[in-house]
């Protein structure tokens, strides 16, 4: 009973604190339709092309600015408020767990809305899907997407700030931001060429079997070659992601135990 | 006793906040905490808090460690923390959700005492957030309470209401450890007063033994720390 308490009141000041962030976050996917239904171009496979791209651009700004959501530590540090956290009885796993689930839950709202305008862009571009397939396209993929791609990059921003917090007293705390900053790349690129090698070993999840026969029944001028019409989403890599962000997570709250303040 | 060091030094990068100090705190007394500034005061109050880890010797709170035992302890910092969006209700809510020691109705009767207004903190003055911190403070059913100049940069009404709660709230099990600079005001306040300079503990002394050889806490001020 008192952890849900203490957790609920850790929701509730996370939401408080950030929840401008968040309410600008969604809002702003307003521009991005905006943008989108600005593309007028004579060719549905073109205009569909133009708007997926727009698309990809609001995914990428979206994790951006949810990371600077959740990275406020510093900002929190040099005004007080992360000692009041610090000295607050809750276990550093609680206050952890509590930043990265609205920040969580903040993603998949977006993601789930960025989802939504794509159907309404397939829509636009003629391609009649059946039920199963929107279904996947506006939560199956959001939700694959924000598990393997949003959540462990949550994860780590936590762990990097919690880690560079730590050494805030002694002094050096951008040495170790510094070290973790440039390793992200190298890291990053391991776990990918990781991550592809071991893809496919257990059954891909099939998406999207209509949508060759509604390529075919739009009749667009530009030919799509090539595509068979299935796409397969590996398993492994959302495991392995969801094992990570959690390893980071509870690691970030092991170090949240000792920091200083 | 409820809290203790024992030999404790607290080194940063460049400096030595604190350097083999050893006290005892007993239930039951109002502690002057009191030197001058980059004394040591505020290291030794985060210490107690869990805020730091002493570099050398050991810091019990209830016989434990510090930050295991946070809490149990009202840690009032030096630093205006508290969130911009922040309403006394919000405090309420937030300490209540945290702290189970938390009354509520203590919380309301220092938030009427203190004359705190019921708006957000960035629409308060220092002084008003100041009585707020305060109330949140020491709405806590606790036995520890370390107050680091709760007075600095407050306006002299305000101090005097402070001052007054504390005397109020104060029960005999209790133990204030209280830093600031506004000796003079604070002094009847006092049972026990410690003297630090440059991290060493350089006089701990009963205050009524200082006020009945004649001298008052400010003298002894002065006289230890110049």
């Amino acid at each position: 009973m008192t952890f849900w308490r203490q957790f609920n009141t850790l929701m509730w000041v996370e939401a408080r604190r950030s929840w401008v962030w968040a309410v600008a976050l969604v809002g702003s996917l307003l521009f991005w339709a905006w943008g989108m239904n600005q593309v007028d171009l004579v060719d549905s496979a073109e205009q569909l092309g133009v708007r997926a791209i727009i698309l990809v651009v609001a995914c990428g700004i979206g994790a951006i600015v949810l990371c600077l959501m959740v990275g406020r530590i510093r900002s929190e540090t040099r005004h007080g408020q992360y000692q009041v956290l610090l000295l607050t009885p809750p276990s550093g796993y609680v206050h952890v767990a509590a930043r990265f689930l609205f920040a969580g839950i903040t993603a998949i709202i977006y993601y789930v809305i960025v989802g939504g305008l794509a159907w309404w862009a397939i829509a636009q571009a003629h391609l009649q899907l059946d039920a199963g397939s929107v279904a996947q396209l506006v939560i199956a993929c959001p939700l694959y997407g924000v598990a393997v791609g949003m959540i462990p990059v949550l994860a780590w921003t936590i762990l990097l700030m919690v880690f560079i917090s730590s050494y805030r007293i002694a002094g050096p705390g951008w040495i170790p931001g510094t070290v973790m900053i440039l390793a992200t790349p190298f890291l990053g690129r391991w776990i990918v060429e990781g991550i592809w090698r071991v893809s496919y070993r257990l059954p891909g999840w099939r998406l999207f079997e209509g949508l060759r026969t509604a390529i075919d029944t739009a009749a667009w001028e530009a030919e799509v070659e090539g595509f068979q019409g299935v796409f397969a989403l590996p398993q492994e890599p959302l495991w392995i992601m969801l094992a990570l962000s959690a390893l980071m997570l509870a690691v970030a709250g092991r170090i949240w135990q000792e920091v200083e303040g | 006793m409820l809290a203790r060091l024992s030999d404790v030094t607290k080194r940063y990068l460049r400096s030595e906040g604190l350097r083999s100090v050893t006290l005892d705190f007993p239930a039951g007394e109002v502690v002057g905490v009191l030197g001058l500034n980059g004394s040591g005061k505020s290291t030794m109050l985060k210490i107690l808090a869990g805020l730091l880890v002493p570099s050398e010797g050991t810091a019990t709170v209830f016989g434990g460690a510090p930050r295991r035992n946070r809490a149990r302890v009202v840690y009032l910092g030096e630093t205006d923390a508290l969130w911009a969006w922040m309403t006394p209700a919000d405090a309420e809510r937030f300490m209540v959700g945290l702290y189970g020691d938390f009354d509520v109705v203590r919380f309301n009767d220092l938030l009427d005492s203190l004359e705190v207004p019921r708006r957000k903190t960035k629409a308060m003055s220092k002084g008003e957030r100041g009585r707020l911190r305060l109330a949140m403070a020491l709405a806590r059913n606790a036995r520890l309470y370390l107050l680091d100049e709760p007075l600095a940069g407050i306006d002299l009404l305000s101090r005097e209401k402070i001052l007054t709660s504390i005397v109020k709230e104060w029960h005999t099990d209790e133990t204030i450890l209280l830093s600031t600079h506004e000796v003079a005001e604070a002094e009847a306040l006092f049972d026990r007063v410690v003297f630090l300079r440059d991290g060493h503990l350089a006089l701990d002394a009963c205050a009524e033994e200082l006020r009945s050889g004649g001298r008052s806490v400010v003298d002894v001020f002065r006289e230890v720390l110049s």
